[in-house]
């Protein structure tokens, strides 16, 4: 990209070909102020607010329009400019109610900073006002349409970014409307990132609404615990309650969007009915004890049913996204007193490469380059609803690329598919091994005898046949598989099938998992087949075998399986048999009331320190936002105590830093092993096997998500999860 | 030697005595200040700051639009807010609205910050507090307070209002 010599306020810079002055600006730390421009959205350019002098220019020019040209002298600070700047401001002040006092966005608003700057103290305006309607947008959005100053990087937002046009601008001059034509509520995932666009305080957020001032609340970084991306975000929280979550940038990671999900979960925490006491049941009746009492009980419990049948008939359940810290400190608790029970899978059908050690789960290339793939196959994923934010990645490779899907849901993609096969669920595999074979076809010398001789009987299609086309075609392409392939109950032959088109076409290639930490609890050795980092283990059981078989004691860390699980009613009834089932929760409701009979409250998501890994394989540490309430306490704590009751040598730990620098520590020592996935023996074993026809569904995910009252209120909500039943053909 | 003099004569004819005695006659003329509190009470300035009060309008609906700014202008923190959107209206009120007496300076910025004119300071100053607590004024006290001397509090304002 060639490179163009300008200058903005004296300061002498390099700016590449074709960018506009507002970028090269932003860079170099110059202020222009603006609108409607935001980096991420294309130019618009209606606002007027970035007018700069450009010398020679009879007139100001819009800094986010105007590209750069050899040579440019930039004033932003000239007459001509403010001038221009001071008016376009008292225009946009015209109709812009004088509410700040009641708006949300007061105290972080863009229109009153800059006002402050460019305002005049008194308006020249003395006419009426325009009023407008507020639209209905939901339970997660509220509206003030009156204060909106059509900057339209909302409409842009769902028309660049998600790919779906829920608001746009109706009417002209003073009668322009931003609404959403008809009223309807906005139901993408991603939807609330227009209230951190929105300049104003036109489009504010619904769960907080009035209940804080900007400038009352304090911010701590965390990480988002929804899905396997690990977002980052910001906590915002006043007097130790948190009242939003928002994105915090990260490029390589959430850009600077946040779902839906990652953004109101919060609410659970805040407004969920929380377990705020341990919390025993005698003779069927729940009683409040200290801690001293609850974890004795737990701590006889557990060495009397492990005791009894070495180890065999009690097992740990760990819920999706519980800290890497946590899922350490308990298998290392089970595996000390010799039981190998533990296992996060609950949503796994497919242990076939239990056996296998393999540490690193997920993806094997950057995120980020989702974003350039000439050709992308999405394989048995209902990507929009499990990680919202690598769909807009892949949206955005759409531009120019191609995406593929293999999917057995009547999928909902907000990007078109250039190829899209819907199989029937149990046909999945063999779909997909069409494709290979396509791929075989056309790339016969690479293809070994073996493998030949495993796909002769698959006949692959035109469409089949394009696929691999478009595979080895593009330059940059990958295979990404869903979470429900992994749930699938030939998970280990899709994956093998993956491994062996993107070598055969030269793809990268990934799946995507359930929950936000799933690479770091495999990491932390909360399998049944492998201690931490990949090490050696006797075989225990694993989720699915402990769910269904009902054993004596059962310990569920931070989750519901009778709820999330791909077994709830065998998992259900089996709680409820069991001697003694420990339970570590936040939440002092559901089915658990029923079936558990030692309570004990841990500490959610922003009220503990940890780490998660995300399917890139990065370690995000986060610090505790806010205190827990009560008697709550975070579950590493709880855990490195029971430890110590145990009697177990290692858990001396102050921190959880201490105990992921550990784990860190034999991590860097033992690196990523090194998967060698086995041919599978049949394609599809005549054997009919059901497979499942409903995913677990956007905002059903986790007990947090789940007690979420805003989300929960969502249409979203209640059309999923999605049930695969229709199949085209 | 003239000093002792001096002094010697100032002392015996008792000339300070009269020059303070002289004191004392010109105020027995002179125009009375003292006031039979509490029976009687020194003026005041429609700007006095006294005890906080609420106001609310003529038809009895609150002021307050719970925009804060009072609670972050105050430079003693004495006040705490918290709101909410109301259940009836779905209107931005508080839920909560404390003032606490002991921590309050009484410089008057609530009153200056608040947008529409509804934490004021009346002209009662002369009040006591019996229980632990009892000095922190709740939102009730305080919207009480600001009914009891509305008309006082809307002449007050009124008569400074040409100043603002
Ligand atoms: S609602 Fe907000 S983001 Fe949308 S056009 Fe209006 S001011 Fe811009
Ligand atoms: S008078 Fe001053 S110190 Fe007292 S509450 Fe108001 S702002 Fe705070
Ligand atoms: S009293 Fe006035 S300044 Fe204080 S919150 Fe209410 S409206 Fe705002
Ligand atoms: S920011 Fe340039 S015109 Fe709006």
């Amino acid at each position: 990209m060639g490179k163009v010599n300008i200058e903005i306020d004296g300061k002498k810079l390099v700016a590449d070909v074709g960018s506009m002055i507002i970028e090269v600006a932003d860079d170099a730390d110059i202020y222009i102020p603006r609108f409607c421009y935001h980096k991420k959205l294309s130019v618009a350019a209606n606002c007027r607010m970035c007018m700069v002098d450009v010398s020679n220019l009879p007139k100001a020019v819009p800094a986010c329009a105007t590209p750069v040209a050899d040579g440019m002298v930039i004033q932003t600070q000239t007459p001509k400019a403010v001038d221009a700047q001071k008016s376009v401001m008292e225009f946009l002040l015209i109709n812009h109610p004088l509410d700040c006092p009641v708006c949300d966005q007061g105290g972080e608003c863009e229109l009153q900073d800059l006002s402050v700057g460019y305002g005049e103290d008194v308006s020249r305006y003395v006419e009426g006002k325009r009023v407008v309607k507020d639209k209905d947008l939901g339970p997660l959005i509220s509206t003030d349409m009156t204060r909106c100053i059509h900057c339209t990087r909302c409409v842009r937002f769902g028309q660049e970014i998600v790919g779906i046009r829920e608001m746009g601008a109706t009417g002209r001059g003073e009668h322009v409307e931003i609404g959403t034509y008809i009223e309807s509520t906005m139901d993408s995932e991603v939807s609330a990132n227009i209230i951190d666009l929105c300049p104003v305080g036109a489009l504010t957020a619904k769960p907080s609404r009035y209940k804080a001032r900007a400038w009352e609340l304090r911010e701590s970084p965390s990480i988002a615990a929804h899905d396997c991306l690990g977002s980052n975000v910001n906590v915002h929280h006043r007097r130790g309650e948190i009242i939003r979550v928002v994105p915090r940038e990260n490029e390589a990671i959430n850009e600077v969007w946040l779902s839906d999900r990652d953004r109101f979960s919060y609410q659970a925490l805040t407004d969920g009915k929380r377990l705020l006491q341990p919390k025993i049941k005698k003779n069927g009746q729940w009683e409040s004890c200290d801690w001293q009492t609850a974890l004795n009980f737990a701590m006889t419990e557990m060495k009397r049913i492990i005791g009894a049948s070495n180890g065999d008939n009690f097992g740990a359940i760990i819920g999706n996204n519980s800290t890497t810290e946590e899922s350490y400190l308990a298998q290392k608790i089970l595996r000390g007193l010799g039981c190998n029970n533990i296992d996060f899978r609950t949503r796994r059908r497919d242990f076939s490469a239990d056996d296998k050690g393999n540490v690193r789960s997920g993806l094997n290339f950057p995120l980020q380059d989702l974003e350039h793939m000439d050709a992308t196959l999405l394989v048995a994923g209902d990507l929009r609803h499990e990680q919202p934010l690598a769909t807009l990645r892949v949206r955005k490779s759409t531009g120019f690329g191609k995406a593929m899907a293999i999917n057995p849901f009547d999928g909902e993609y907000n990007f078109r598919l250039s190829h899209e096969i819907q199989p029937e669920p149990h046909l999945l595999a063999n779909e997909f091994a069409c494709v290979l074979s396509a791929v075989a076809a056309k790339k016969d010398d690479a293809i070994s005898a073996e493998i030949k001789e495993w796909l002769s009987g698959v006949e692959h299609n035109k469409v089949h046949s394009e696929m691999a086309d478009e595979l080895i075609a593009g330059e940059q392409t990958c295979i990404l598989l869903g979470v429900y392939a992994q749930e699938h109950p030939q998970a280990e032959t899709i994956n093998w099938l993956g491994e062996q088109v993107a070598k055969l076409t030269d793809s990268k290639w990934g799946y995507m998992t359930q929950g936000c930490n799933a690479a770091g609890n495999k990491l932390a050795g909360a399998v049944p087949n492998q201690s931490e980092v990949g090490g050696r283990a006797t075989l225990g059981k694993n989720a699915k075998q402990m769910l269904n078989e009902g054993l004596k004691g059962y310990l569920i860390h931070n989750c519901e399986p009778d709820v999330e699980s791909l077994w709830s009613e065998q998992a259900l009834e089996n709680f409820n048999n069991a001697e003694c089932v420990i339970a570590l929760t936040s939440y002092d409701d559901g089915r658990m009331l029923d079936y558990a009979n030692v309570m004990l409250p841990i500490a959610g998501n922003f009220e503990t320190s940890g780490t998660f890994i995300n399917i890139e394989g990065i370690w995000q540490s986060f610090a505790a936002a806010v205190a827990a309430p009560g008697d709550v306490r975070p579950a590493w704590k709880i855990l490195r105590v029971l430890g110590n009751l145990f009697e177990l040598n290692g858990f001396d730990y102050e921190s959880s830093i201490q105990i992921r620098d550990e784990l860190r520590e034999k991590y860097e020592v033992s690196g990523d092993k090194k998967v060698s996935r086995k041919m599978p023996e049949v394609l599809c074993s005549s054997e009919k096997f059901e497979a499942p026809r409903e995913s677990l569904g956007l905002y059903r995910v986790d007990p947090m998500v789940r007690r979420a009252e805003a989300l929960q209120k969502t249409p979203k909500a209640s059309t999923h999860p999605i049930s695969i039943s229709r199949v085209k053909t | 030697m003239n000093k002792k003099l001096k002094q010697f004569l100032n002392s015996f004819l008792l000339i300070e005595l009269l020059k303070g005695l002289a004191v004392t006659g010109r105020h027995m003329f002179s125009r009375k200040v003292t006031i039979q509190y509490p029976e009687e009470k020194t003026p005041q300035s429609p700007r006095f700051r006294g005890l906080h009060a609420l106001r609310s309008y003529p038809n009895g609906e609150e002021r307050c639009i719970a925009c804060k700014l009072c609670e972050a202008v105050c430079p003693a923190a004495a006040i705490t807010i918290e709101a909410g959107v109301r259940e009836s209206d779905g209107s931005r009120r508080t839920t909560k609205y404390e003032i606490d007496l002991f921590k309050c300076i009484f410089c008057g910025f609530c009153e200056e910050s608040c947008p529409v004119d509804s934490i004021v300071e009346t002209r009662v100053f002369d009040y006591h507090f019996e229980e632990q607590g009892a000095q922190i004024m709740t939102k009730e006290k305080l919207l009480e307070i600001g009914l009891l001397h509305e008309e006082q509090l809307a002449k007050d304002i009124e008569s400074d209002a040409k100043y603002r």
